[in-house]
């Protein structure tokens, strides 16, 4: 398969009954070179002016053939046969030769039309319009006037048939509109290669990469025009080269359309590249580039499809959303066995290589399947890491919960009945029994409100979530039970479930401090950054202490991981143990 | 004495509002936020507001900034604030800018008539009163070993607590049962020990000893 679209029947007897057409134009052609009276300028040649049209046409053709839906190669095909006609002006029939003489320049809106609207065969602004009405307007109307003056004896030609549409003879007012359509034809060139520059100066990679050869011809082939008419303009100093050198210029434009155009048959060399590549032991990042490079997209990126999910991921399983299509990027879907796997996002120009894109994806759709099944374990790792963030986080609201209602309810009440029973006692004789007995009971409920008061500052401190944690590790620090230095280089609140790990690790270090590390002090350090907040506690203890088991230092750990950080201990024998958590909260 | 009391717990600020009545207190209005407090105080001018520190909207601290509104704007009235938590910062906080007429109490600790009596009495004639057990915090502390503190006596380490709760010498003799000359003696060691100025005037005394602990 040489990977041209497969043909309809219809498009195969249309490019067919084209082909036949033309081949008729050009041996017409060749008939009037050959036939041509003596006396008529030669130059640049019959031969180069068959090489031209042959060019136009043969090229014009196979691109055709090979993008139908792209309208460069029809107007490739019509440029030839225009050129091919402009050959009527070697004819002896006057008609001939005027229809000649009139559409002589029309093959150079041909060029135009080719260069302005390549890859897509579209003219895309205003302004590419603008530039093709006027020329062909210029050319056209301009070339119509300087007939009514004269014919090509106005430009040197004595032996030359009349022309049909003249009604003066006056060959010097022709040859002053043929100057003016080439004066305006020079201004309407240059023009030209500026909006071209303009273009290329703000094409991405792959789009330079796409048109770089008809660009370089077809600029080429403007300078050597413009190269040529002034040379006509200023009198011929240079004789006939200009124009021999536009000739072969003109030439190699619609070659390099066609190359461009087949540019996948010659891609197929990247593929294989590629497959080689893929060859070898690859990580996801390597796959990526390797199909940059391939497809000549250095701005590409992959997504994986979750079948699980009906959801897009990233190769580190985070989910990504789809350009959409007026979004300037572009997507390509790769299925295996019928199942999607993947979607290329690329530069929106690779549509117009479609083939090698599709190429490119089935040589990696292995590798694609591959990395698929890892994105799709690591994006099970994000869930997970999520869902033990969302735990802690519900553990802490439920904290918070518990100490409010214990607050708001159960505290209060008992109060309540403490200051009954204080009334109750007021009131009761001195001298009687019950009087010591509400005392009594006052007292233990005093007591059991105390150790109430202990317990829900255990479950969540009420100041940590009123002050913050700089002001509840001071307080922390004062209740501690070991002489405790504290540094704190907090400057601002930061999330309640960050706020609450960092203040239980150092409330559970402190506890394990004074029941465990026979130590005399400890120091307390909290500081935060942009980044990340740590805290550090050191105790001058007898070391030891693991996370291994069921300590309380596995949970701290835990919760500190859920919030992805990072947990340490450090604690050699007889050299104190040091406690270190970072919790990031950027 | 006449009482103005805010706490945004009907069946709290009903009870206590009994007690204070069944103490012989003359309760002059009742407020259920930090706002109303505030116009029944201008309205009234009590002698003592008593505060709840945890009020709505926020359920934070709005009792503390109305008791600091207050203090600025009608400073004869004497001020005690209740929590439920031993929260020694806002209570250092409270009496940071001066004793005089400042309580902080604990609200379990009110439901002793007794107890309130002259918490409430004492703060009304511009003492000061602090909780015991945040006093507790604040002396119980561990510290380095060559801090003065830990050179103390349990007594006086006991005299020092009552000191710190705004108690005078009377008080606190009573409580330990034992002469006013005695206490006398322990005070003067232990501001000597501290080296804080011998002060004759207990308000003054309450400042000097919670500033020494706070910055220990």
């Amino acid at each position: 398969m040489l990977g041209f679209a497969p043909q309809s029947p219809p498009m195969k007897a249309k490019l067919s009954v084209v082909a036949v057409a033309g081949l008729l134009a050009g041996a017409g052609a060749v008939w009037l070179a050959a036939h041509q009276p003596y006396g008529r300028p030669t130059e640049p040649g019959p031969v180069l002016e068959l090489l031209v049209g042959v060019s136009l046409f043969g090229c014009g053709l196979a691109s055709w053939r090979a993008r139908p839906e792209n309208r460069v190669g029809l107007i490739m095909v019509l440029t030839g046969f225009a050129w091919f006609a402009a050959q009527l002006i070697e004819a002896s029939a006057p008609w001939l030769y005027t229809t000649g003489l009139a559409i002589q320049s029309v093959c150079v809106i041909g060029l135009l039309y080719m260069l302005l609207s390549f890859p897509s065969g579209r003219l895309t602004g205003r302004s590419d319009r603008w530039l093709l009405r006027l020329g062909l307007g210029t050319t056209l109307g301009l070339q119509l006037l300087a007939m009514l003056y004269g014919n090509r004896s106005g430009v040197g030609c004595p032996s030359c048939t009349n022309n049909l549409l003249q009604v003066v003879h006056d060959n010097h007012k022709a040859r002053g509109w043929l100057g003016l359509r080439d004066l305006f034809g020079v201004v309407l060139l240059l023009g030209l290669i500026g909006l071209l520059g303009r273009r290329w100066s703000r094409a991405s990679a792959p789009q330079r990469r796409a048109v770089l050869p008809v660009l370089v011809t077809g600029c080429a082939t403007l300078a050597a025009l413009i190269g040529d008419i002034v040379n006509d303009l200023i009198g011929d100093p240079l004789g006939a080269l200009p124009a021999n050198v536009w000739f072969y210029a003109m030439a190699t434009v619609p070659v390099a359309v066609m190359f461009v155009f087949l540019q996948r048959r010659l891609a197929r060399g990247s593929v294989a590249g590629l497959v080689v590549e893929l060859g070898g032991p690859s990580t996801s990042a390597d796959l990526r580039s390797a199909l940059a490079r391939a497809l000549g997209d250095p701005s590409l990126q992959l997504a994986y499809w979750l079948p699980a999910d009906e959801a897009w991921v990233d190769g580190e399983g985070t989910s990504v959303t789809l350009p959409d299509a007026d979004s300037g990027r572009s997507s390509t879907f790769v299925e295996r066995d019928g199942q999607r796997i993947a979607a290329v996002l690329h530069d929106p120009v690779l549509e117009h290589n479609a083939e090698l894109v599709r190429s490119v994806c089935a040589a990696a759709s292995l590798t694609l399947e591959n990395e698929r099944l890892q994105a799709e374990l690591r994006a099970r790792l994000v869930e997970l890491q999520a869902s033990r963030a969302r735990l802690v986080e519900a553990t802490d609201v439920e904290r918070r919960r518990i100490e409010r209602d214990l607050h708001d309810g159960t505290q209060q009440r008992l109060v309540s009945i403490a200051m009954s029973l204080g009334l109750l006692e007021s009131r009761l004789p001195t001298q009687g029994t019950a009087k010591p007995l509400v005392h009594e009971t006052r007292e233990a409920l005093a007591l059991a409100l105390a150790e109430l008061r202990e317990l829900t500052h255990g479950i969540n401190p009420p100041l940590l979530t009123e002050q913050g944690l700089a002001a509840a590790l001071d307080e922390l620090c004062r209740r501690a039970a070991l002489p405790t230095h504290l540094e704190l280089a907090l400057d601002r609140r930061l999330p309640d479930q960050i706020e609450s790990a960092a203040y239980f690790v150092t409330s559970e270090a402190l506890t394990n401090a004074a029941k465990h590390s026979h130590g005399t002090e400890v120091s307390v350090l909290a500081s935060c950054d942009a980044r990340s907040v740590t805290v550090e506690v050191a105790d001058n203890g007898i070391g030891g202490a693991t996370t291994a088991g069921g300590s309380g230092l596995r949970g701290l750990a835990d919760r500190v991981e859920a919030l992805g950080g990072h947990f340490t201990v450090s604690s050699p024998p007889g050299r104190g143990t040091t406690l270190r958590a970072e919790i990031p909260c950027a | 004495m006449r009482i103005a009391l805010a706490d945004d717990a009907v069946i709290l600020r009903e009870g206590l509002s009994r007690l204070l009545e069944e103490a012989g207190f003359d309760v002059v209005g009742l407020a259920a936020d930090a706002e109303a407090l505030l116009e029944l105080v201008e309205r009234t001018l009590p002698d003592v507001a008593i505060v709840d520190i945890r009020m709505p909207p926020t359920h934070t601290d709005e009792g503390l900034r109305a008791a600091k509104v207050i203090r600025e704007r009608w400073p004869t009235v004497g001020l005690l604030v209740l929590s439920q938590h031993v929260n020694t910062r806002y209570a250092l906080e409270l009496l940071s800018a001066g004793t005089d007429g400042i309580g902080y109490l604990l609200k379990e600790r009110v439901s002793d008539l007794d107890e309130l009596s002259s918490s409430v009495t004492r703060v009304g004639q511009g003492g000061s009163v602090l909780d015991p057990a945040v006093v507790g915090e604040l002396v119980g502390r561990r510290r380095q070993a060559d801090n003065p503190l830990e050179r103390l006596t349990d007594r006086e380490r006991e005299v020092l607590a009552l000191m710190a709760e705004g108690r005078s010498n009377g008080a606190i003799a009573e409580r330990l049962f034992i002469t006013d000359h005695t206490v006398e003696k322990h005070v003067k060691n232990i501001l000597g020990t501290l080296r804080l100025p011998q002060s004759p005037d207990d308000h003054r005394r309450v400042l000097a000893v919670i500033t020494y602990l706070t910055s220990q």
